[in-house]
């Protein structure tokens, strides 16, 4: 059972009299072993949602629970684990592949060897093992976001929260990173929750998806139905932005 | 790392800098062994002796020779300066990384206490210190150690600030890394750099200072000397021979500059900003015209805005060039939009940078022909002060340039409005009225709401959509003829991105100015632009109408099409890709696209395909137009 629900969540940042409220009551659940998107425009606190999820931004009320129970937030060993959007930046530079993969898996990998724990992850998103050696600044965007993707699964997750991670990436590799994302959690039995600001990728991966507009879910269904009968306006203009889409 | 300090040697400041502190290197491990007993060598016969033949810088008040003393004295000064250096750089370290490790808690004591003694002046502290110590060379490094630990410290917490933002450190929390982990793993290896850099820089003026206590006699002390010393002994004999006097204070001089240059040199070439910035770096004044390119494609035509004919970009790498953009022709008329599209790497931005004239050294631009609303750009050997400031002024009047980050053109201290209605005045000849009323009026026309309130904030109170918006008003406060957008888009969300594509309709329409459009994204460039240019590896493999872009003819423009899932993509089938990435700039045999093309044969490998025109559309592969019989799927 890994279903991640999120119950009256909110996240308040600021002093009580400048407040920013990034999100604002939220209940969701992502469905075990599946996909779940999250659509909604920049700064609309899908990624405030993601970090809170995975403890880098404080909850303010609510509850997050995995199978029920509240999601560990300290320690090592964490079923959840996080994709994030510019693996230029997600990545240590000065750390090579291997290492970063490595490190990542401490808490998970008993007595497995370092070499094939590796090797096995980087053929699970496509890389050549010989990369292993390489440090991120030899590797192209697209690559890199395969590293990030390997080093998500290091810990061996149940939920991975993958937060538009193919926004910083050319159209060229944003293809390949999402076949490479639809077999992994097929293969691998994940939890997703895909966030994008793009409803065409979303609709590529996700048979449900969930809108978010400035802090709030507004709206959350099937795919098809979503896009055939959207209830809210913003679903609406959304729908309308998609370039060479069916506006 | 290898490659950017290499790198860093080639201007020849800095070449100057290698040689001078490698000579301060050898002086300091070789000159006691050679001279350390001649230095010595008391000669009462000879005492205070002017220059001369034998005593190059004159002798002290025992008949020592000056020169060798000095040589001498370089290991004990350079060896003071580095402990000094680094109980400053590991004292900075402790302090800098205190706040993280302590929590939020302590750590605040711990920046308030950097705070205030950042604000003590150094060499007062250092004094302070050498008083409580007492005189002694010791005693002066540890107290000259002490004083640079501040600015070190703050340093440290700035760089360690700069690392906590980063995403890794959310990773490596994400996976159960505690705080000491993340220190050591992460964020030392990652401020390694600029603090090696900066604490070579602050080694020059440890080297000063420490010249400065020893002269007030708080440093050595007899019989060792460093320079310092020597300038103290020395001084007494100003008045009988000069020379002498001055040459312990020009090995000073020349040895805190060595440190200070190469310092700011690694700091240039690793890209890091350090505490002062010397400026090395130099603008490219104008393009080059080459006389020796031939031309294969049509003569310039006249009637175009922009008329680009075999457009070059190299840089310098080692004794080659390597060049990130081949050859690129192509024309924009008045009014047209024309998108510009290619994975990132294929040279789209250089081409853009290069038209604009805003490549800096130590890139190279030539071409043969290069014209901008009937100027030439390009520098034919007769250009003149005239002609260079008319070429600017046009340049900074009809051609407007708008990036993907908006704040490399907004100045993030000034208001909005002013910004706008300073290009006003200066450029367009507006008085102050007018150019504030013209800054409203076309924030206002970048669909900013309440303009007159908006041009009184600053840059940060703007939300990222907003502030592309006021960059394209930085652009178009003066009716630009061209404006060039570099993926303009690419960092905004869906509908931001739609109402930015609108916006730049709009002004195109209303205005009359043409638009060249860069985008890695088809899908967004076909949306606006009427012609599209595809470019791959430095050069324009297929020009056509965006209408026929379905029909596109080269392999790499179809399949850049297909990568792009819309409302209609078939989720059942995996998305089609492509495999493997653009070369990186260097000899190219063949076709560029050859290894990544389902349709590649031996010809494709061999041979490159020309770029062969044929009515509105330009196309180089040798298989233009056949089917792509399998799409691989990737395996990079
Ligand atoms: N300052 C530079 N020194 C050396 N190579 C550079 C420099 N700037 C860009 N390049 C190289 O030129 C090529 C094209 O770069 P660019 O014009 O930015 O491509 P695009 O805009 O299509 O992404 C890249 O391979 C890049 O590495
Ligand atoms: S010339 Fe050959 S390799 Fe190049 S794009 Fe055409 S078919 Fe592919
Ligand atoms: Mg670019």
């Amino acid at each position: 059972m890994s279903e991640l629900t999120f119950h009256d969540v909110s996240v308040h940042f600021g002093t009580s009299r400048h407040r920013l409220i990034a999100v604002d009551h939220v209940n969701l659940t992502v469905g075990s072993a599946g996909i779940l998107g999250l659509v909604g425009e920049s700064g609309s606190g899908k990624s405030t949602l993601a970090r809170a999820a995975v403890g880098l931004a404080p909850i303010t009320t609510g509850t997050i629970t995995l199978g029920g129970k509240p999601v560990p937030m300290k320690g090592k060993n964490r079923p959840l684990a996080m994709i994030f959007q510019d693996p230029s930046a997600s990545l240590d530079p000065r750390m090579s592949v291997g290492d970063s993969i490595w490190e990542a898996g401490r808490g998970a990998h008993g007595g497995e060897d370092k070499q094939s724990t590796i090797t096995h992850l980087l053929s699970l998103v496509h890389l050549d093992p010989k990369h292993a050696k390489s440090y991120p600044g030899q590797l192209s965007g697209g690559q890199r976001q395969r590293v990030a993707i390997a080093r998500a699964l290091a810990g061996k997750p149940q939920v991975i929260i993958a937060d538009e991670i193919t926004s910083s990436l050319d159209v060229s590799s944003q293809g390949a990173i999402l076949n490479l994302v639809r077999e992994l959690v097929d293969e691998l039995a994940l939890t997703m929750l895909f966030i994008s600001h793009n409803l065409a990728v979303v609709r590529y991966v996700s048979t449900r998806f969930a809108v978010m507009y400035s802090g709030r879910i507004v709206e959350e269904g099937e795919t098809s139905a979503i896009i055939d009968t959207p209830s809210h306006e913003y679903t609406r203009q959304l729908l309308a932005a998609i370039p060479g889409g069916s506006s | 790392m290898a490659t950017p300090i290499k790198r860093a040697f080639r201007t020849p400041l800095a070449f100057a800098a290698l040689v001078m502190i490698s000579i301060v290197a050898l002086l300091a491990i070789f000159g006691p062994i050679i001279w350390g007993a001649q230095a010595s060598e008391v000669n009462i016969s000879n005492m205070l002796a002017p220059p001369s033949w034998e005593h190059w810088a004159g002798t002290d008040a025992l008949g020592r020779d000056l020169f060798t003393r000095v040589l001498v004295a370089t290991r004990l000064t350079v060896l003071l300066t580095l402990e000094a250096t680094a109980i400053g750089v590991s004292g900075g370290i402790l302090f800098g990384c205190g706040p993280f490790l302590l929590g939020p808690r302590f750590g605040k004591a711990v920046t308030w206490f950097i705070g205030i003694a950042v604000a003590f002046p150094g060499l007062l502290l250092a004094l302070f210190f050498a008083i409580i110590f007492g005189a002694g060379a010791s005693s002066a490094a540890l107290a000259l150690g002490l004083a640079s630990a501040p600015s070190f410290a703050r340093l440290c917490q700035t760089l360690v600030a700069g690392i906590l933002a980063r995403d890794y450190v959310g990773a490596a929390q994400i996976s159960g890394s505690g705080r000491f982990r993340i220190l050591i793993r992460h964020i030392l290896p990652n401020i390694g750099e600029p603090l090696i850099v900066n604490a070579t820089i602050g080694a020059g003026s440890v080297l000063l200072s420490f010249a400065g206590l020893s002269f007030l006699g708080l440093g050595v002390q007899a019989p060792a000397y460093d320079w310092g010393r020597l300038l103290m002994e020395c001084l007494r004999s100003i008045y009988v021979h000069p020379i002498a006097s001055v040459t312990p204070g020009v090995a000073v001089v020349l040895a805190g500059l060595a440190f200070n240059l190469t310092g700011e040199s690694l700091a240039h070439a690793l890209g890091i900003t350090s505490l002062g910035d010397l400026g090395l770096r130099a603008k490219i004044r104008s393009l080059r015209h080459d006389p020796s390119i031939t031309l294969d494609t049509d003569e310039p035509t006249q009637d175009a805005i922009v008329c680009v004919r075999d457009l070059h970009v190299g840089f310098p790498a080692g004794l080659d060039i390597v060049e990130p953009v081949r050859g690129v022709s192509f024309d924009i008329f008045a009014g047209e939009a024309v998108g510009l599209v290619g994975e990132s790497g294929c040279g789209k931005s250089l081409t853009a940078l290069a038209v604009a004239q805003l490549l800096e050294e130590p890139a190279q631009v030539w071409a043969h022909s290069l014209i901008f609303h009937g100027t030439e750009l390009l520098d034919c050997g007769n250009d003149n002060k005239e002609t260079t400031k008319a070429r600017n002024h046009l340049l900074g009047t009809s051609m407007a340039m708008i990036f993907q980050d908006p704040m490399t053109s907004l100045n993030p201290t000034r208001r909005v409005g002013e910004q706008l209605a300073e290009l006003g005045r200066v450029h367009g000849g507006l008085n102050h009225r007018q150019a504030r009323l013209r800054a409203i009026e076309r924030l206002g026309a970048v669909r900013i709401t309440n303009p007159e309130r908006r041009a009184r904030q600053y840059p940060y109170e703007f939300s990222g959509g907003m502030r592309q918006r006021a960059m394209i008003g930085v652009g178009v406060m003066l009716t630009p003829k061209l404006i060039i957008a570099d993926e303009p888009t690419t960092a905004l969300d869906v509908i931001v991105q739609e109402q930015i594509l609108d916006l730049l309709g709009a002004i195109r329409r209303e205005d009359g100015a043409a638009l060249l459009l860069i985008s890695h994204d088809v899908s967004v460039v076909r949306e606006v632009c009427s012609r599209i240019l595809v470019m791959y590896a430095g050069r324009i493999i297929e020009e056509l109408p965006s209408a026929d872009l379905d029909q596109a003819r080269h392999p790499y423009t179809r399949l850049l099409v297909a990568a792009v899932p819309n409302m209609t993509t078939d989720i059942t089938q995996p998305l089609p890709t492509i495999p493997g990435r653009p070369p990186e700039p260097g000899p190219i045999v063949g076709c560029s696209f050859s290894p990544r093309c389902p349709l590649a044969d031996d010809r494709c490998r061999s041979t490159d395909p020309d770029l062969i025109t044929n009515g509105n559309t330009r196309v180089a592969c040798w298989h233009a137009g056949q089917p792509l019989v399998q799409i691989a799927e990737v395996v990079e």
